[in-house]
């Protein structure tokens, strides 16, 4: 299977890339099959908080990124989100990442001891092959989390991948993440802490 | 029935009425005696490098316009249109010659004046006087050190007067570089669902929660489990907290020039602080360098940490809730490589996914979820630790300081909380703190004879 992805990747270079012209992607069935199924495994494991395997899910080299935003005007559109070199809500690479599920297995992080629960919705995912035989894939994401007696808040927005393929017999998943980029639609995050992973 | 508003807290005693996180009749109070009359933060000049660059930010629950003008000087005004009271401006940041109201389309200068009048002939008959409908401006500004305060209350003390001692304290972490520090641009800002003095206060005098709160900030930061008792290592070491004005600082003390610096884990960054050493021994004394690394308030509701380099201001939105406006400052000259360490660091830590940031809004929530019950309403808060154990200038730091697991600038800064909203004048205040502080010469000398 994952021979085929890597060809049908390659079978598809001359398809524009995201942002310009037709906003249409001509993905074959069984790649856009193959990452869909990866992402919902990938929520799968978050919501059931199997943190140790979600982290073998990530690349040595991932920047795993959540930009903040601001609201501007039409002319400064272009500013509205964060640059790699301004404020993020996580600016991690894979060693404080790991950190992150260090802590949240720890028994003794507060904001996820009880841990909340979560139901993650994946949707709208767009494919585009890239020269070196990674994926770019962008994806809309809803996650609904619940918390002790009656609190609850949610997380919308965009996930910007790059996904690396793996041998899927070796690893039980045919890709990992190389890159990710979460883009909020909030401004004001409408929630007492991001202590969740996205 | 409520008590009288300034019988809430007994500083004297440390008892606190939870009332004061609760009550909405106190929280009206509070915008008008307490954020209506004490120094605000409004921005830092780095938000607003250019003329005509804006932030909106808020005073209280006031929308104000934070703007660079023409003459390089920052003005604020309220960011609401004399007319029906719209929003003038609609971003959180941008650059503009004017901001025109989108309802009627009254245009306001970068001062606030109101400068245009749509239909001015037709249908107001050339008879309104534009120079009495500007914005309604924040009448006094004070710069200090590049940070930008504001404040509607004439009769409060000049800034440099209401910081006091607290300068110190400040001047330690913002003067120690020859060109100040700078703002990493963007906002991090989020809600939490509790009354704005749990955190106002905590940075100003707690930093007993952390061996608790915290434990499990190490084991994300470190891999080596060696590492993850560090806070429980560091009740051990020395260190003192101050109290006065309402402001607060308390730090462990480090015992080398660049320790504060080591939890970066960044080269770069521990070579760049151990290369600049001598400027900033130039600018701050060696004392203030070692001995300032930990939490800050200035009254009422700004706050940074020294060692994670993060700044914020707790913004009130009712009794029970705040929004957090935060971000992370850096030494302005530093190389973009050790901004990066710097800016990455605190953002791991206290960003609102930091691993510190995060437990904290979980206890305030908790506390204030708690605070529905009537029982739970009417009981007394303890906060006597280190009650009668202040002592003034030692240790070579100015002020009323005590050791730093106290809760000595809790008491001080609900002890400025409550005078104010007693509706005491400033120099009522003043009177009364200088009472205090003989009082409080009095009771050192009986001890020590």
């Amino acid at each position: 299977m994952t021979a085929m992805i890597e060809h049908s990747g390659g079978a598809q270079r001359d398809q524009p890339d995201a942002g310009a012209g037709s906003a249409y992607r001509r993905t074959d069935v069984l790649t856009q099959h193959a990452v869909e199924q990866f992402l919902y495994a990938e929520a799968q494991l978050l919501d059931e908080h199997r943190y140790v395997e979600w982290i073998e899910l990530f690349a040595d080299d991932v920047h795993y990124w959540a930009p903040t935003r601001m609201t501007r005007t039409h002319r400064e559109r272009d500013r509205e989100i964060s640059d790699v070199h301004q404020s993020a809500y996580i600016d991690d690479d894979l060693q404080y990442l790991k950190g992150r599920v260090r802590r949240l297995t720890s028994g003794v992080a507060w904001s996820e001891e009880p841990p909340s629960r979560t139901r993650r919705l994946i949707t709208n995912v767009r494919i585009t092959p890239r020269e070196d035989g990674e994926l770019a894939v962008t994806s809309n994401f809803y996650v609904y989390r619940s918390r002790l007696e009656r609190h609850e808040d949610w997380c919308v927005g965009e996930r910007f991948d790059v996904l690396r393929p793996v041998d899927l017999d070796a690893t039980g998943y045919p890709y990992v993440v190389a890159d990710r980029r979460i883009v909020l639609e909030q401004t004001t995050l409408l929630m007492p802490s991001l202590s969740i992973l996205l | 029935m409520t008590p009288p508003v300034n019988e809430l807290v007994d500083a004297d005693r440390g008892y606190i009425n939870p009332l004061v996180f609760t009550d909405q009749g106190v929280y009206e109070q509070e915008l008008e005696q307490v954020f209506g009359r004490s120094w605000l933060f409004l921005a830092h000049g780095s938000q607003v490098p250019k003329r005509g660059d804006f932030i909106q930010t808020y005073m209280g629950e006031d929308p104000v316009l934070v703007v660079r003008q023409k003459d390089g000087s920052v003005k604020a005004f309220l960011n609401q249109c004399r007319h029906r009271g719209m929003r003038i401006c609609r971003s959180d940041q941008g650059t503009s010659r004017t901001f025109t109201c989108s309802y009627h389309g009254w245009a306001y200068d970068l001062e606030g004046n109101l400068v245009n009048v749509p239909q001015e002939e037709r249908a107001y008959r050339n008879e309104i006087d534009k120079s009495k409908w500007g914005a309604l401006k924040v009448p006094r500004i004070a710069e200090y050190k590049g940070f930008y305060f504001g404040t509607w209350s004439a009769d409060v003390p000049e800034f440099e007067d209401y910081l006091g001692d607290m300068a110190y304290y400040f001047d330690a972490v913002f003067g120690r570089w020859d060109n100040g520090v700078e703002l990493v641009e963007g906002t991090s800002k989020w809600v939490i669902d509790c009354n704005w003095k749990f955190a106002s206060e905590q940075f100003a005098s707690d930093m007993y929660h952390a061996e608790v709160s915290h434990a499990s900030a190490l084991i994300a930061l470190h891999e080596d489990p060696a590492f993850w008792a560090g806070t429980s290592h560091q009740t051990l070491m020395p260190g003192r907290q101050f109290g006065g004005n309402g402001h607060g600082s308390g730090s462990f003390w480090a015992d080398s020039i660049g320790f504060s610096e080591s939890m970066y884990n960044s080269p770069a960054l521990s070579e760049w602080v151990t290369a600049n050493a001598d400027e900033a021994l130039r600018n701050v004394s060696e004392q203030q360098l070692l001995k300032v690394a930990g939490h800050n308030t200035i009254f009422p509701n700004f706050s940074w940490l020294a060692g994670p380099a993060t700044m914020r201001v707790w913004h009130p939105r009712g009794p029970g809730q705040i929004e957090v406006w935060a971000w992370t400052y850096v030494p302005k000259d530093a190389p973009d490589e050790v901004k990066a360490a710097y800016r990455r660091m605190t953002q791991r830590t206290f960003s609102p996914a930091g691993s510190f940031e995060t437990d904290d809004g979980e206890n305030w929530t908790e506390i204030q979820q708690v605070l529905r019950g009537w029982k739970a309403r009417n009981n007394t808060f303890n906060a006597q630790m280190g009650l009668g154990h202040d002592e003034r200038d030692v240790h070579g730091l100015p002020g009323r300081t005590s050791d730093a697991l106290s809760e000595s600038a809790a008491r001080g800064f609900y002890q400025r909380w409550s005078d104010l909203m007693a509706g005491l004048s400033w120099s009522d205040i003043a009177e009364l703190d200088a009472a205090r502080q003989a009082k409080e010469a009095l009771h050192q000398e009986v001890q020590e004879a």
